[in-house]
């Protein structure tokens, strides 16, 4: 009977090829996982920055609609009688023979002088 | 293995695969058969409706002249379970706002999740406040966006524009009869929040744009509505009456040019205003209207042939009994025809028309001329008047009415009955919006002139319209109302003032002239009616109170239309108060 005892030659080989396999699946998954991070922050991002535009925008909107208010305010018939009331806004008077007619004239009755409406009364 | 063992082990893996088999079924019925249920239910609890508030339209003049438009201003909120520390928002919101620290910290501390800190906010403000709030790092107050209503003129057409109300929506005036077309519809987007109370734009919802509000113009031109506006103040000014109603329209579409009431008030302001002063009598109030209505008579009594051009009607020197009634002209005349009965405005000459005609003929050319009836002008409250059937008259009726008496009308009704005869007999529908416009100015309504009703023929238009050009020239009883170059064409209406009490209140007269002019061409139709005149009972007519206001609204008139003067200038005239005021100097 052999009692020597030989020492048992087992080994457990690397098998390269599968565990490459693994490592390019993880990697392909981590990468994957990672760009969908990467992706889902730069969305984010984005969507702070169109909320921010957004928000300028209608700040930009607002303040035009100001602005036109007060544009139609100034300009309003009540402002600019205002305004010529209390000397700020000078009229000058255009004479009557410096008043290009457009309309056809018709004759006056008389003496065949065209004449504008000028009887203004003053009332009290 | 023997068979127990193995039977054991089926049984445990069977109960695992049930279970299993359970938990899929379950996970299948919530995110299947359930999918739409728990998803809306979801969106519930996350997401928020948020209002995209529309753009109330603007009005516009008929020239594009912006009568109302909007102030952007916020809404200062406070969601007091985010607001960490209430001191810094009291202290800013009183630093910014205007408000009590107190005042903030009680509303803050209810813990409510919407609370109004304030309204109506300027957009300045707003920017500065929200840049310290950010520097502050303050969480909780949010800014809501928002507008106020705003009319440029102020008082200038008030009672035609109206005003809104707190929530926005038109009260009186065009902003009620036009509201459901200048609000237009708000839209609203679902959105979510995070923690901070800031939107994720990622996880925006569906969204629905607003229908921005339409713009309205009118057909009012502001440059003569201004022109009447000031003449109306001078006339409320120096004779302090009750009330001034001034009303001007084209006749031959019925647009209305220009509409003015005193006393009146700021559509700004609308709470500082006495019920009052928000009458728009033009179309509200009913009155007695005097020899104005004596045209009535005259072009039906015409155009029935119960009188021609040259007949002659006895005047019973100014005294005529009826009824067991007197009747009485300003003064005496003997036998007169249509043309003069309008000129010198006797009241025996209209009633015996009247008498002549039958009164179910004459009421009905009162009915035909529009009188009695709802124009069914865009404006709120139009009254019909009151104009009874002839199986209502008394005997005396069908003597009064033809002289303004016994008869209810509003001053609309009277500048319409005018515009009939400006118009060659055609009764037009009186508006006074001209057109709907999109935002952009799209015309998306136009407003084409309608004719109610031919109420009679152009000739005997024409007929009365020379009569009425002789009330205005030397002899007729509105010679105050010509205008230099031009031929007006009206009439003037002096009637007792009915009083409230019943009965006519003494020494108190409506007067009111309502002319056209040029008269062979009218390019307008105008009203002057003054209430109560706080002046000498002899000079209280409507010739010598509204004529003179009347001429000076059309000389102005025809400058801004450009009308081409068609006759020599007359020599300048005096107002009959200005006559008295001379003479007074020189007794003095």
């Amino acid at each position: 009977m052999n009692t020597s005892f030989a020492p048992q030659n087992s080994s457990n080989p690397i098998q390269i090829a599968k565990a490459l396999k693994y490592i390019a699946f993880a990697v392909v998954t981590g990468s994957l996982g990672l760009s969908y991070v990467y992706l889902k922050n730069q969305q984010f991002a984005l969507a702070d920055e169109i909320r921010l535009t957004e928000k300028r925008i209608k700040q930009v909107r607002a303040e035009n609609e100001v602005l036109l208010a007060k544009t139609t305010e100034l300009s309003s018939r009540r402002a600019l009688q205002q305004r010529m009331t209390s000397g700020s806004l000078q009229v000058v008077h255009i004479s009557g023979d410096k008043i290009a007619r457009l309309t056809p004239a018709s004759p006056a009755i008389q003496d065949g002088i065209l004449r504008t409406v000028s009887n203004e009364r003053t009332s009290r | 293995m023997n068979k127990p063992e193995c039977m054991r082990i089926a049984l445990a893996c069977g109960v695992v695969a049930l279970i299993f088999t359970i938990f899929s079924a379950r996970l299948v019925d919530l995110h299947i058969s359930k999918h739409a249920e728990y998803s809306k239910l979801a969106a519930q609890k996350h997401t928020l409706r948020q209002i995209i508030h529309a753009k109330r339209g603007m009005i516009l003049d008929r020239n594009g002249e912006i009568l109302a438009s909007n102030l952007p201003v916020r809404k200062v909120v406070a969601d007091a379970s985010q607001i960490k520390d209430p001191a810094i928002v009291a202290a800013l919101a009183s630093q910014f706002l205007g408000l009590k620290e107190a005042d903030v910290l009680k509303k803050i501390s209810s813990q409510k999740k919407y609370i109004v800190l304030k309204k109506e906010v300027p957009e300045d403000i707003y920017v500065a406040l929200e840049t310290a709030m950010q520097k502050a790092k303050v969480r909780g107050v949010t800014f809501e966006q928002d507008a106020i209503r705003i009319y440029p003129n102020g008082e200038t057409l008030g009672h035609v524009l109206g005003f809104l109300n707190d929530e926005g929506k038109g009260v009186q005036g065009i902003e009620l009869t036009m509201n459901s077309l200048l609000a237009g519809n708000d839209g609203h987007r679902f959105i979510e929040r995070d923690r901070t109370g800031k939107e994720i734009m990622l996880y925006r919802g569906t969204e629905q744009e607003p229908v921005h509000g339409k713009n309205i113009r009118l057909s009012i031109d502001m440059t003569l509505q201004s022109i009447l506006e000031e003449e109306i103040d001078k006339t409320f000014e120096e004779f302090k009456p009750e009330t001034v109603t001034g009303i001007m329209l084209d006749p031959k579409t019925g647009e209305v040019l220009a509409m003015v009431n005193r006393p009146c008030f700021n559509p700004n302001e609308p709470g500082k205003a006495e019920p009052e002063q928000m009458k728009n009598r033009a179309i509200i109030d009913m009155v007695e209207p005097g020899s104005t209505f004596k045209i009535v008579v005259a072009a039906g009594a015409l155009n029935e042939g119960t009188v021609n051009e040259k007949s002659s009607i006895f005047c019973e020197n100014g005294r005529f009994s009826y009824a067991g009634k007197i009747l009485k002209d300003h003064h005496g005349y003997g036998d007169m025809n249509v043309h003069e009965i309008l000129v010198k405005s006797s009241n025996i000459g209209s009633a015996k028309l009247a008498l002549l005609m039958g009164g179910d003929k004459y009421y009905e050319y009162v009915r035909r001329f529009g009188f009695g009836e709802r124009h069914g002008i865009e404006l709120p409250g139009e009254i019909a008047g009151l104009v009874h059937p002839p199986a209502r008259w008394d005997k005396l009726t069908i003597t009064r009415m033809p002289m303004g008496h016994s008869v209810a009308v509003t001053p609309l009704q009277i500048t319409m009955g005018m515009s009939v005869i400006a118009n060659g007999g055609r009764l037009m529908a009186p508006h006074v919006i001209k057109s709907v416009e999109d935002i952009d100015g799209t015309k998306i309504l136009k407003k084409t002139p309608k004719v109610v009703r031919n109420v009679i023929p152009e000739k005997t238009a024409r007929f009365i319209t020379n009569a009425l050009v002789g009330v205005t020239q030397i002899g007729g009883t509105a010679t105050y109302a010509r205008v230099s170059g031009f031929e007006v064409a009206g009439k003037t209406g002096t009637a007792q003032k009915v009083s409230s009490k019943g009965g006519y209140a003494a020494g108190k007269y409506v007067v009111s002239f309502v002319g056209f002019m040029p008269a062979e061409d009218p390019r307008f139709v105008c009203l002057i009616m003054v209430d109560d005149a706080k002046t000498a009972s002899n000079l209280n007519y409507g010739g010598l109170v509204a004529a003179p206001v009347f001429s000076r609204v059309a000389e102005k008139a025809a400058r801004h239309l450009d009308l081409t003067p068609t006759l020599p200038p007359i020599p300048l005239q005096d107002t009959p108060m200005a006559k008295v005021e001379t003479l007074n100097e020189a007794t003095h």
